[in-house]
């Protein structure tokens, strides 16, 4: 019978605090990478011009329909074929920005959709000019819809960053899964990792209703 | 470039292709199953029960599915079985379990949006709480929720590339054992993913189709006629 025990933790502690500083550096920048991609995309594909547009639909398209291991094996193994050899910390936060970028741009683009057209009509009418119009009228209604998207998003863009694992970065899963493997002390590391990735997916949950209640109109519920 | 390869290798490659689909396929039966089971015990009142979905959905949800595909492969499945199970297994099993959570948050979410009105009529009637469940509000939540439903398989396709980590040899794993032989990494690695690509984006392709064509048009004249 299987019997726990915890302190084999204690010692792997120091490896487990630096895989999770890897972790959450790898996160943060990509989650501000891709939001920046994210919202260039979606920018692109509303504009007019049809090479842009068309451009941009076909990089979203192809980018959410491979899977994210493919895409950081491209950038880590694929990459260094034609001689460009990026540190795989590089090639995992460019291919996890890429990837969560596209979702993000979705994300983006179906919440400015959402906005009813009357409501661009009616600001175009009332004078505003196209940037005023998105500014100041499309742009604070759908940032209020779009908000607990984009927080599912940074999470799963968390929870992917565990790939990054599997291009030679010693990440949070890494450490979980190098500790486990090595003492065959499964149950012990999956608890704990399990832990460590609520905690910081539950940030976000947490972050993403702070953002939501601080941004709620007053006297009006959003529907989604 | 050394397109040869793929040549070479095409029927290594399709084969692993055809453990991709086989372990997709079966692993999008069973969580359709398991997700709509939890999906309705966590929509329902059933005091211990609704408690432990949530938790169990909540629980999945949160961590990685590398994470719980490893944890099955090697903790999980042997301490159930007692001896090692295979790749396929495990794998099958792990994204099996980790999708019909999300499936089941999807199920509970169509659940939440049926309109009261069905349900009294469906009260009305005279049917009891399993013969609603089961003739009118779950059959309308299914519908409702095809297009987020064939989202989620696609991320598992997607996800199914992830059980070449712990070993399995399909497409991805083929690939890998291909380019591990011939160092031409670019080549199998762009034809992956555009194998990938072409299986995903048909099956949404259908999705979209799915969600421009009311797909639930007997509803919509009901709603009519009501109103």
């Amino acid at each position: 019978m299987y019997e726990l025990n915890f302190s084999i933790l204690y010692n792997a502690l120091p490896a487990i605090i630096n895989g999770l500083r890897i972790t959450i550096l790898i996160s943060l920048f990509s989650s501000f990478f891709a939001f920046v991609i994210g919202v260039i995309l979606a920018f692109l594909r509303n504009t007019d011009i049809p090479a842009v547009r068309i451009t941009a639909t076909v990089y979203v398209e192809l980018v959410r329909n491979i899977p994210l291991l493919i895409l950081l094996y491209l950038f880590y193994k694929g990459l260094s074929n034609i001689d460009i050899n990026l540190p795989s910390i590089i090639c995992g936060i460019l291919a996890l920005s890429l990837y969560t970028g596209a979702f993000i741009s979705e994300v983006f683009r179906s919440g400015i959709n959402s906005i009813a057209s009357e409501q661009f009509e009616a600001a175009r009418g009332l004078g505003l000019s196209r940037r005023q119009t998105f500014a100041l009228v499309i742009f604070p209604q759908a940032i209020r819809i779009i908000l607990p998207p984009l927080g599912s998003q940074f999470i799963n863009l968390i929870k992917n960053s565990s790939l990054v694992s599997f291009i030679a970065v010693t990440d949070l899963f890494y450490v979980i899964y190098k500790g486990a493997v090595d003492d065959f002390r499964i149950f012990e590391f999956f608890i704990a990792g399990t832990i460590i990735y609520m905690g910081l997916t539950g940030i976000i949950a947490i972050i993403t209703n702070l953002l939501e209640y601080c941004l709620k109109m007053p006297g009006r519920t959003i529907k989604i | 470039m050394f397109w040869s390869d793929i040549y070479y290798n095409f029927d290594f490659l399709m084969k692993g292709l055809l453990v991709t689909l086989k372990l997709a396929s079966i692993s999008i039966i069973g969580s359709l199953i398991i997700g709509i089971i939890f999906g309705v015990l966590r929509y329902s009142r059933l005091f211990p029960f609704n408690i432990i979905a949530t938790m169990l959905i909540e629980l999945i949800r949160s961590i990685p599915l590398i994470l719980f595909i490893v944890f099955v492969h090697f903790g999980l499945l042997p301490a159930i079985l007692g001896s090692p199970a295979s790749f396929f297994q495990s794998s099958c099993v792990a994204l099996t379990i980790f999708t019909s959570a999300y499936v089941a948050e999807i199920i509970r979410g169509g659940l939440k949006s049926i309109e009261m009105g069905h349900i009294d009529a469906a009260k009305s009637l005279g049917l009891n709480y399993f013969q609603r469940l089961v003739y009118i509000i779950l059959p309308l939540a299914i519908t409702r929720m095809m297009p987020a439903l064939v989202s989620q398989f696609i991320s598992l396709i997607k996800d199914t590339s992830l059980a070449s980590t712990i070993g399995l040899i399909e497409l991805t794993r083929s690939g890998e054992i291909i380019y591990e032989r011939t160092y031409h990494e670019l080549e199998i690695l762009l034809f992956i993913a555009f194998i990938y690509f072409l299986v995903c984006y048909s099956l949404s392709f259908l999705s979209r189709k799915l969600e421009s064509k009311p797909c639930y048009s007997f509803e919509s004249k009901e709603l009519t006629t009501v109103n």
